[in-house]
């Protein structure tokens, strides 16, 4: 099986070194055909922010496609291959097949049990089968490899815990906000500060769908800017006591050394009119909000550490669904072996196919020269009998061999086959089919 | 046969018990969708067995104990369905185990014509029982959605965040499913109560305020005037308010139930 994956991961080398061997859509196209060209018969360039990936398929002649690939990946980033070797990995055949699986089941994640991975694998595939023009890009091998992979990844995700739970600080907040208000769209928030914590909190309150957020930070002037890059609304510090009553989040990250807001604050903001929850977020060290707002009837405040918690117990309940996807993981390399043994019996079968079918048609043409009153129609007819017996009788030996060749005795049974059938050592190679 | 049919249903329900039991325990989150087959299955077959029932002694499955609480549980039931077909049917962990508790003692009663006297019967009898059940089968979905919406909260509140906080829906998917229970509960029940009131005059010429039927009716119609009282009270924590006074509301309806039956009811027809 001369397939191979050349990559470079969170695992392997820093985001600075990771950046340079981002391979986007549009130079994705253009680098597998330039795969293709180099004499690749399969390829299949995966990025993400975490990993670059070239999984690829030689023909049997091509001495090491693991050293194309590195020199290919180290030219794409413009570092040379003795440098770039430090943060590549290379594998081959099973250790590939397994290494996808693990990718696409996110158990090599830079958390495990992510969602987007799943996607990404699918995205990569699918753009490499676009870019197919018949000849080269994805055949039968990695067709069927990847398309096994997902299955496997959809099952990791349907069978185990790995994706339960959120899995970072700010999602485990909209995780928080989800349950306290439903549907996030058309809430609003008032964001406190305006560092990177506030900016990521914004994106993600955003990107849930709450539709007004504001910005308050010391720093009028670096409010703004947060607020017109992110589409949110700037406001003056002063105007937060008035504005913390109108709306459903807030969320605080600013760097100052007391409390910003204080139980007092809260409640006089709140009322005796007010009827809907409202969810504090204290993500800043030290903390901006006093301890006791989270006594006030109908306020739910959660600090750094509380949502921290509640990483942690979910990563810790993804951790413990390992096993079970490693389980997963197994089958499907099993399956696709099992599938790829029976693949190397093709060019017997096709030898032993084509005998038989030189012996029909010799002994049906002898016969039917000494058939010579018969009629087209009848010749026909003969000459279809033949056939379907020639396939009925060929039908067993042949799902015989594939069977055997799945189960692993591939070369006992060929080594029988040839002598049953009168064969010779046949020079086909699984490259020279093209049967999936 | 309807014996089978009612015994059949049951085991249903107790599969869907079962199957949301183990997903609350598994923690894997929300509730599977796969109890609201068995429900729907059971809720069939629970159908049939009310029509067998019908069709059998010739009357509704609304006279006598033992078919008036499988009726309810059917009514029940069939609130549980539209429910577990939204977010909100983790509300099943509390309805279901209550449906198979009330098909359970009217099999152990056995559900056939109890062959007491009804004071009046006929299309308005029928409509009057029917409306009522279906009021009683709100309160026991406002109070499920209740309960639940309280421990939502606690859980929350008290940042705990475990296999409760998972499972169960968002506390306005719980108010909303508690506050719809309302909406159809009073009103069916009010009719139900008017109707009652109205074929009570004309029959006996007077309310007969001392029937433990009338004392029951009058306690539970109450008890949703306040159930809806809570709700339009300003207060900043309506929605737990709410909650609470769904399950201390159906707890009242079903402790003066046990009581009037217990203490007051000799031995007159009462459900």
């Amino acid at each position: 099986m001369p397939l191979a994956v050349v990559g470079i991961s969170h695992r392997t080398a820093p985001l600075e070194v990771r950046e340079r061997f981002v391979i986007d859509a549009q130079a994705s196209a253009a680098a597998l055909r330039r795969l293709a060209a180099i004499g690749f018969t399969e390829a299949v360039l995966l990025s993400t922010c975490n990993r670059t990936e070239l999984y690829m398929r030689a023909p049997s002649a091509q001495p090491d496609a693991g050293l194309i690939g590195v020199r290919f990946l180290s030219d794409h980033a413009g570092i040379p291959e003795t440098d770039a070797d430090r943060y590549l990995y290379t594998l081959h055949d099973d250790g590939a097949v397994e290494h996808l699986f693990r990718v696409v089941s996110s158990l090599d994640s830079m958390i495990i049990g992510e969602a987007q991975i799943q996607g990404q694998v699918k995205a990569a595939y699918e753009h490499a089968v676009e870019t197919n023009n018949g000849d080269f890009i994805v055949g039968p091998v990695l067709s069927r490899l990847f398309e096994t992979a997902l299955r496997v990844g959809g099952r990791v995700r349907s069978e185990t815990k790995l994706g339960a739970g959120a899995a970072s600080v700010p999602s485990a907040s909209i995780e928080l906000a989800r349950k306290i208000f439903g549907n996030l769209h058309g809430r609003s928030a008032l964001v406190l500060g305006a560092g990177e914590m506030s900016e990521l909190t914004i994106e993600c309150l955003r990107g849930d769908g709450v539709h007004d957020i504001m910005v308050a930070n010391r720093t009028a002037a670096r409010a703004e800017e947060v607020a017109r890059r992110l589409n949110a609304r700037a406001i003056a510090v002063e105007d937060m006591p008035r504005l913390l009553g109108t709306v459903d989040i807030v969320a605080s990250a600013t760097s100052a050394p007391h409390a910003v807001l204080t139980s007092a604050m809260v409640e006089r903001a709140l009322g005796s009119g007010r009827r809907t929850p409202l969810l504090i977020l204290d993500i800043a060290l030290p903390r901006d909000v006093e301890r006791e707002v989270g006594e006030l009837p109908n306020v739910f405040l959660y600090d750094i550490d509380d949502l921290s918690q509640i990483v942690e117990g979910n990563l810790e309940r993804r951790r413990s669904e390992i096993a079970l996807a490693e389980q997963i993981i197994q089958e499907g390399i099993h399956e696709f072996q099992a599938w790829h043994r029976a693949r190397n019996v093709v060019p017997l079968i096709r030898q032993m196919r084509g005998r038989a079918e030189e012996l029909r048609e010799a002994e049906t043409a002898r016969t039917l020269r000494s058939l010579r009153h018969l009629s087209p129609s009848d010749r026909v007819a003969i000459e279809n009998l033949t056939r379907q017996l020639l396939n009925k009788v060929l039908h067993s030996p042949t799902a015989r061999l594939r069977e055997a060749a799945a189960d692993g005795r591939e070369e006992e049974i060929t080594q029988a086959a040839r002598y049953l059938f009168g064969l010779d050592n046949g020079s086909g190679t699984e490259d020279d089919n093209g049967e999936g | 046969m309807v014996t089978i049919l009612f015994a059949i249903a049951l085991v249903l329900y107790l599969g869907a018990s079962g199957t949301l039991a183990v997903s609350f325990a598994d923690g894997r989150g929300s509730a599977p969708r796969a109890p609201a087959a068995l429900i729907g299955f059971g809720m069939a077959i629970h159908a049939a067995a009310l029509i067998a029932y019908t069709a059998r002694y010739a009357e509704l499955p609304l006279v006598g104990l033992a078919p008036s609480l499988s009726t309810l549980a059917f009514l029940i039931t069939a609130f549980l369905f539209v429910t577990s077909l939204t977010e909100t049917r983790p509300v099943g962990i509390v309805l279901v185990p209550l449906i198979s508790i009330l098909l359970a003692v009217a099999l152990i009663i056995g559900i056939a014509p109890s062959g007491e006297p009804i004071a009046f019967g006929g299309i308005w009898f029928s409509f009057h029982v029917l409306l009522a059940f279906i009021g009683y089968a709100a309160l026991s979905v406002a109070f499920a959605a209740g309960l639940l919406y309280l421990l939502q909260f606690r859980e929350l509140k008290d940042k705990r965040l475990g296999r409760i906080f998972q499972f169960l829906p968002s506390l306005p998917a719980l108010d909303s499913l508690g506050r719809r229970a309302l909406v159809v509960g009073f009103p069916a029940l009010t009719i139900a109560l008017g109707l009652g009131w109205a074929w009570t005059v004309r029959f006996r010429g007077t309310l007969a305020p001392t029937n433990p039927q009338v004392i029951w009716g009058v306690i539970t119609w109450l008890t949703f005037a306040a159930l809806f009282a809570v709700r339009l009270t300003g207060a900043r924590n309506v929605q737990r308010r709410a909650a609470l006074a769904n399950v201390v509301g159906f707890l009242i309806v079903l402790v003066s139930y046990l009581a009037l039956r217990l203490f007051a009811a000799g031995g007159q027809v009462f459900l």
